[in-house]
């Protein structure tokens, strides 16, 4: 599952070509409020994280006419505990449903900082089952996140094996 | 109770790391039972079927059962362990099967 690191040692050591950092990203950006987020809006083909999770609906449209997409955090939950964290999780799902209403794509990432933060792919898939994504909408997620994330996102090919017979 | 009418079990394979090291069959088991009991409550669990059937401390390896329908909620449960009494605390899922003799 291709995912977004925001340390770079993390996208070169641990997965190989499917894990990029989020710095190596020229479309991506993190942004702590929905006031913020307005100036990007009409930037076309982004990956917009809102790290407070409140985004207006004008906003989104506008996310969606320019071919953009909403980024989903997991460290975002990781980080908070308790009654913050049901909170986020509240907020998340508000804020999918918008994504729904509005047409607008989004993506679900780890944006780890560390080691201890990095999540499979199966950990990653629960989580967006858990903010109510269905199969469909988590596979498109993935494409989304692959195509907007570019050529910097493709697996690599392994090296092709060296050749042991002899040509005749 | 007919086999249909009882719960839909899954069985979720996991390791658990404290600090760096399995923790003892004792720890292991409070970690995980709280950890469920803060993140579903009360009545969550109680419709989870949740159970902690197996653990090794020799290697930290464990399974543990829950609701077929809620397999994604113990699983992402599972991935927000981060600490435990201020130390880093790692329970991991690996996967999920409706048989202990399949994982």
């Amino acid at each position: 599952m291709p995912d977004i690191v925001l340390v770079q040692e993390l996208g070169t050591s641990i997965a190989g070509g499917s894990v990029v950092c989020a710095s190596s990203l020229s479309n991506f950006f993190s942004v702590p409020n929905a006031l913020a987020a307005k100036a990007l809006c009409r930037k076309k083909n982004i990956l917009l994280h809102v790290r407070s999770y409140e985004i207006d609906d004008g906003d989104m449209l506008e996310l969606a006419r320019a071919g953009s997409a909403f980024v989903f955090s997991f460290s975002d939950i990781l980080s908070e505990s308790g009654f913050r964290r049901a909170i986020l999780l509240s907020k998340m799902r508000l804020v999918l449903a918008v994504c729904r209403k509005r047409g607008t794509g989004f993506v679900f990432v780890t944006l780890a900082k560390d080691v201890s933060s990095m999540r499979s792919a199966r950990e990653l898939s629960a989580f967006a089952a858990v903010l109510g994504m269905s199969d469909v909408e988590r596979k498109t997620a993935e494409k989304k996140l692959l195509s907007l994330a570019g050529g910097s996102m493709k697996p690599k090919k392994p090296a092709p094996p060296v050749s042991t017979q002899v040509k005749k | 109770m007919k086999p249909t009418e009882r719960f839909k079990r899954r069985y979720v394979s996991f390791s658990l790391s404290l600090s760096g090291r399995p923790p003892n069959y004792a720890e292991a088991k409070e970690i995980v039972h709280v950890h469920f009991l803060s993140f579903f409550g009360e009545n969550g669990v109680s419709s989870l079927a949740f159970k902690l059937v197996k653990y090794d401390a020799a290697t930290g390896k464990g399974i543990l059962r829950c609701e077929r329908s809620c397999t994604d909620e113990a699983i992402f449960c599972m991935a927000c362990l981060t600490s435990w009494k201020g130390a880093d605390c790692r329970l991991e899922p690996h996967s999920t099967s409706g048989t202990i003799r399949r994982l």
